[in-house]
């Protein structure tokens, strides 16, 4: 199979999987026993014949088939509705500074650990046998074990609380009239450094475990002996040949990782009141605005869908046997 | 390999040793603790509010003083049962599933896998905190919850080990003789995948606990009976942790790490002994 050909097949299953989450959200959003709607239509405080009427205008009263047809022409044309906690549109909440926000957090932190756990991996290695490996392995195991929340929480707890060094949380002191950007960009990296060492630290330990791995079965191959055997220095043969034949795994699982990574987010998010997108779908489950949290969950889907589309295809450039396949 | 064995070659190996002890305190705690406490899960005004520890309550007091240390122990049984349970069965989904899928392929194979890349490729704490908002909150639900998420990394590798097992020459013999599907199934396929699927049961313990302690700290856990998630959760909104009650927030969230790890200890262990590969080196 060319790469033309690979992307096409991809593509296609892509789509497939975007309809499948898009149905399951249908379903789950409307049939489930907590139907979201029922709240307003079943209170008592709404005269029968306004409820008649909300039925009708909702689309409520027409068979299931037909709603779900309506319902995948709003998806597929961006119409996601109203939130009801904030009476504005859905789309108009999730994209703009929510968005931002989550996206500078994520994005930081994952290219913070990707260089940290490249740079850690690379130093076990080259020490391989002394206690180096040993003590980053279990460091990782340590800190995949500990909840995400709860970290925020304890870091919360020393830095700012007991050591006044960092705010308890928020995007930017509210309370402040900033003096140029310069400031608003710092009062904002302030704000940002706890939660940004949280999401760094629990992506971490599974990076250098993944690196680590990877170089560790790479160094059995027979491209290394050779490599040992025409006498390079053995930082020559782990710099040249191990380290670059592990890139191709590494890119994929850091892009697989990519959904776990924004779980962590949600958490953190929370914890600090990052007004970013986590934070946002904490909100909306709090407050039972479920037409917010479809369209955040939509939003979502999509945006994971097409990443992993988009690093399949990087994988699949680095390593021509996966299109072969 | 037979199980008296593995579990040998477990206690054999320092992080299984380690793992499995610490794991099995916690159960004792988890099965005996409430018990061994004068007080109930509801029980307030015991001592006073954010009382700091001492000797007659141990882990200090909560905002309506009720003994920390009750709420820890019933706590650990929340935690671990809907952990254990989780796991078992979304790893038993999951090895259904993919016992199926891979031994008679077709449509259902197409299907089940699509829906498995689907769900894999977004962020699973998303599609739980979704689901469990809908069914709202229950101990019930959170266990249907994480396990009707959990099952696809389980099925993916049964399935792909069904593959290369049904080309066996004792699978091929036995259809020979006539086998149907089920007794080959259940005869020659399924006690194969034994070892794999006991492994990734460990795996999905750890995920269950993880993910049953960030949907209660979200407050969407058993609103009863408080898991170690679920007393973070109060901890944080009374306020506990910007005013500093480190006894009200360090015990829960050590516990839940400490479980975590054992299980991830076990695991890893169980990795040396399944794949000698790692030893070598």
């Amino acid at each position: 199979m060319g790469l033309p050909r690979y992307a096409a097949v991809r593509a296609a299953q892509t789509v497939v999987s975007f309809f499948i989450l898009i149905t399951i959200a249908f379903f789950l959003f409307r049939v489930m026993p907590g139907d979201p709607t029922a709240f307003l239509l079943e209170s008592p405080r709404i005269h029968p014949l306004t409820r008649e009427l909300l039925r009708r205008r909702l689309g409520l009263d027409r068979p299931l088939y037909e709603q779900f047809f309506v319902y995948l022409s709003n998806v597929l044309t961006g119409e996601l509705g109203y939130s009801l906690y904030y009476g504005r549109p859905v789309t108009e909440i999730i994209f703009g500074r929510r968005m931002l926000n989550t996206l500078t957090l994520v994005g930081s932190s994952t290219a913070a650990a990707i260089l940290v756990g490249l740079v850690m991996a690379l130093g076990a290695i080259r020490r391989y046998g002394s206690r180096v490996d040993p003590s980053l392995t279990a460091f990782s195991m340590v800190t995949y074990s500990i909840p995400t929340f709860w970290l925020g929480m304890m870091l919360i707890m020393l830095f700012s609380v007991n050591l006044h060094l960092f705010p308890v949380g928020g995007t930017i002191t509210a309370t402040r009239v900033h003096e140029g950007v310069l400031d608003l960009i710092l009062d904002y990296l302030w704000h940002m450094t706890l939660p940004f060492v949280v999401l760094t630290l629990i992506q971490l330990g599974y990076n250098y475990l993944i690196v680590r791995n990877a170089m560790l079965s790479i160094l059995q191959e027979d491209f290394v002996y050779v490599a040992r055997a025409k006498g390079l220095t053995e930082s020559a043969v782990i710099r040249r040949h191990v380290f670059r034949a592990a890139m191709p795994p590494f890119v994929t699982i850091v892009g697989l990782q990519l959904a776990g990574i924004f779980s962590g987010a949600v958490m953190t998010e929370t914890v600090f009141s990052w007004e970013g997108l986590g934070r946002l779908m904490f909100e909306a489950v709090s407050t039972r605005d479920y037409p917010l949290l479809q369209g955040l969950f939509i939003l979502i889907l999509a945006a994971f869908l097409v990443a992993n589309y988009a690093i399949d295809l990087l994988y699949a450039y680095l390593d021509p046997r996966v299109r072969l396949r | 390999m037979r199980s008296a064995e593995a579990l040998r070659l477990l206690l054999r190996n320092p992080y299984g040793r380690l793992g499995l002890a610490i794991l099995a305190a916690l159960v004792v705690i988890a099965v005996v603790g409430p018990y061994a406490t004068p007080y109930g899960v509801w029980q307030y005004g015991v001592c006073r509010p954010f009382e700091r520890p001492s000797l007659s309550h141990p882990f200090g007091c909560d905002e309506i003083g009720r003994d920390l240390l009750t709420l820890f122990l019933y706590g650990a049984r929340v935690s671990l049962f809907v952990g254990f349970v989780a796991a078992a069965l979304s790893t038993l989904l999951g090895a259904l599933l993919g016992l199926l899928s891979g031994y008679f392929g077709g449509p259902l194979d197409v299907v089940l896998m699509r829906i498995v890349d689907a769900l894999l490729a977004i962020p699973s704490l998303v599609l739980m905190i979704i689901f469990a908002a809908v069914l709202g909150p229950g101990l019930f639900n959170i266990i249907l919850v994480i396990s009707i998420l959990s099952w696809p990394p389980v099925s993916r590798v049964v399935r792909s080990q069904v593959l290369s097992l049904k080309e066996y020459p004792h699978v091929e013999a036995a259809r020979a003789c006539g086998a149907g599907a089920a007794r080959i199934l259940a005869k020659h396929i399924a006690p194969a995948t034994l070892p794999l699927v006991v492994a990734n049961m460990v795996l999905q313990v750890s995920n269950a606990i993880i993910a049953e302690a960030a949907l209660s700290f979200l407050g969407l856990g058993d609103p009863r009976i408080p898991s170690w998630g679920g007393i973070l959760r109060f901890a944080f909104r009374m306020g506990a942790v910007s005013a500093g009650y480190w006894w009200y927030v360090v015990p829960p969230g050590l516990a839940i790490a400490l479980a975590v790890l054992s299980v991830t200890f076990v695991s890893y262990a169980l990795d040396e002994i399944v794949n000698p590969k790692l030893r070598r080196y």
